[in-house]
């Protein structure tokens, strides 16, 4: 570009250097953001994971004390697993149903547009709302036990049981999920051009064959984009154990979160909180490099 | 019978099976609603009773006057616009300078900005609060809203939106001696207004039902979200489900209008930020 215009170089270089500012001032308000609230938050947390801190008193250099306290806890051991039996529980399934329900809304039937609108409908709905409406629904006397006990099953206390809690959330947040990861999916299964699903049907290849060798392999990115998604969604999960089941019956339902704001702001033990945080952290990290793998490796075929 | 006749009868089918869906996905909204209009005894009646006799409008006063609810409502509006129009700026603002300007350090800040998804309230949340308490906004609308004014799947978005927007279209505008800040106000953000749709609807949705947050930062009364009213409602009287209900229908309005409103910018704007990268 400048040795096309050798004879406007001053003015055209100036012009280089303001929209270098300019696009820098444009993002500069958010960097700033994410360094008072994401970033120092974050250096802090791993600090203070050092040091004991009941918030009243100044805090104290603790070493790996905090690290050694929460690990001999058997509660987070427990919270952990609950965590990691919460994620893989509702995001598998919702892998599966999101991509079907994609699939579904994306064939020609009459009365499409109103049918799309029913089912994105739920994503506009706040969580309060879903965890009060199926908690209601989970009452023992409640519509679950009702419907259930018309085909012979006996009732169950859903919410209070150690069997049955956990499952009951899931349900609830795989039902939550599918509607939003299915508008994503559609999006990618509307972003293939038509004609490669016709050229496939020209050489003979039946619905199963075009989306195994078609569909599938151009909507990686978007697969992948789900997967991680919907397991770092399920990994913050709170509402719902906090307004539903307090994390109980006999902590079955206390998922990390719930575990290190229990510990933060019912004990007081800011130190500890901030160690369970740092493991909660080095998941998500995890997750998220394996999405980025995967990515790569998916973006090369 | 014929393939075709098969395949006919197959599409039928699925057909049948995605209206089917539809109930399983609105049935608990519908029971909400239907429950909100009936009596006390009505409620758990058996065999089940899927409307009203009578629909009990009084039951909606009668909840809220069980708390301070208008507060709570308003409280939830302002926390919940003030974040929407600080993500729509802000993202916006931040996804034009990362589309389509060059700067040094371009690639790493969004990398920065893109590894902060790994980083919700969640993990961070005790040095949030004492960031917060720092700056004595402890017990403050200022508290409630500006940690989440700025979110980066915002930025993400915008960017990926604006990248798609022709180049052309910006150069003409400079040609013509439009100030950067022109261009962004007058020909970037009325072209994306479908990227827009989706995050207001987005950013609505998440924060107009605050309950972490609030619940640590907000312990006054008068700066309770509505989630927070509702908990501790539902933790004074259990039975009461009708006026509970009631109360949940009322917060599902403005999320309803909004989605209504925005729906179709909404499946448009996903399906053309493309989520690719």
């Amino acid at each position: 570009m400048f040795q096309q215009r050798v004879g406007w170089r001053w003015p055209s270089l100036s012009l280089q250097t303001r929209l270098c500012w300019a696009g820098f001032l444009f993002v500069l308000p958010a960097l700033l953001h994410l360094i008072v609230f994401k970033f120092y938050p974050m250096v802090e947390a791993f600090r203070l994971s050092f040091y004991k801190y009941d918030l009243m008193t100044p805090p104290v250099f603790h070493g790996v004390e905090n690290y050694k306290t929460v690990w001999n806890n058997p509660l987070f051991h427990q919270s952990f697993w609950v965590s990691v039996k919460y994620m893989f529980g509702v995001s598998v399934p919702e892998w599966f149903l999101a991509f079907a329900l994609a699939l579904l809304l994306n064939r020609g039937m009459p009365g499409r547009p109103v049918i799309r609108l029913a089912y994105f409908f739920p994503i506009a709905m706040s969580q309060i709302v879903v965890a009060l409406v199926w908690k209601f629904m989970y009452n023992p006397l409640g519509v679950v036990n009702t419907l259930l006990g018309a085909v012979g099953i006996g009732r169950i206390n859903w919410l209070a049981t150690e069997q049955s809690a956990l499952p009951a959330l899931i349900l609830i947040g795989i039902w939550r999920g599918i509607p939003l990861f299915g508008v994503i999916y559609l999006a990618g299964l509307q972003s293939i051009p038509k004609e490669y699903h016709e050229a496939a049907t020209v050489d003979g290849a039946g619905p199963w064959q075009s989306l195994r060798h078609v569909t599938i392999p151009l909507l990686t990115p978007t697969i992948l984009f789900v997967m991680v998604m919907s397991l770092l969604s399920a990994m913050k999960v709170f509402l719902n154990p906090l307004v539903m089941t307090e994390g109980g019956p006999n902590g079955t339902t206390r998922v990390l979160p719930y575990f290190i704001y229990e510990t933060a702001f019912a004990y007081h033990r800011m130190g500890e909180a901030a160690a369970a945080s740092m493991v909660l952290f080095a998941f998500a990290f995890a997750l998220t490099l394996i999405q980025l793998r995967l990515l790569r490796r998916g973006g090369v075929e | 019978m014929s393939s075709r006749a098969l395949s006919l009868w197959g599409g039928r089918l699925l057909t049948i099976l995605t209206i089917a869906g539809i109930g399983v996905t609105l049935l608990p909204y519908f029971w909400m609603l239907s429950s909100s209009l009936k009596t006390s005894s009505e409620v758990f009646e058996l065999p089940v009773r899927w409307l009203p006799r009578e629909p009990q409008w009084s039951n909606y006063p009668a909840a809220l006057s069980r708390g301070a609810f208008g507060v709570y409502f308003f409280n939830s509006a302002v926390v919940a616009l003030a974040v929407m129009a600080g993500n729509l700026l802000v993202c916006s603002l931040a996804g034009y300078g990362l589309a389509k300007f060059r700067f040094p350090y371009r690639e790493l800040s969004f990398r920065a900005i893109l590894s902060t998804l790994m980083l919700p309230l969640e993990i961070v949340l005790v040095p949030t609060f004492l960031v917060v308490r720092g700056l004595g906004l402890v017990n403050s609308y200022g508290g409630l809203i500006i940690p989440l004014a700025v979110d980066a799947f915002g930025i993400f978005l915008m960017r990926q939106y604006i990248k798609d927007l022709p180049d052309s279209l910006i150069e003409a505008a400079r040609l013509d001696g439009c100030s950067e800040r022109g261009i962004f106000w007058r020909i970037i953000l009325p072209n994306c207004k479908p990227a827009l749709g989706a995050l207001a609807l987005l950013t609505f949705r998440d924060n107009w039902d605050q309950f972490l947050w609030p619940l640590i930062v907000a312990s006054k009364d008068t700066l309770k979200t509505f989630p927070l009213g509702l908990a501790q409602m539902e933790g004074i009287d259990s039975a009461a489900y009708h006026e509970i209900m009631a109360i949940a229908v009322i917060a599902m309005i403005p999320t309803a209008i909004i989605f209504l409103f925005f729906q179709r910018a909404f499946v448009r704007g996903i399906a053309l930020s493309g989520l690719k990268e």
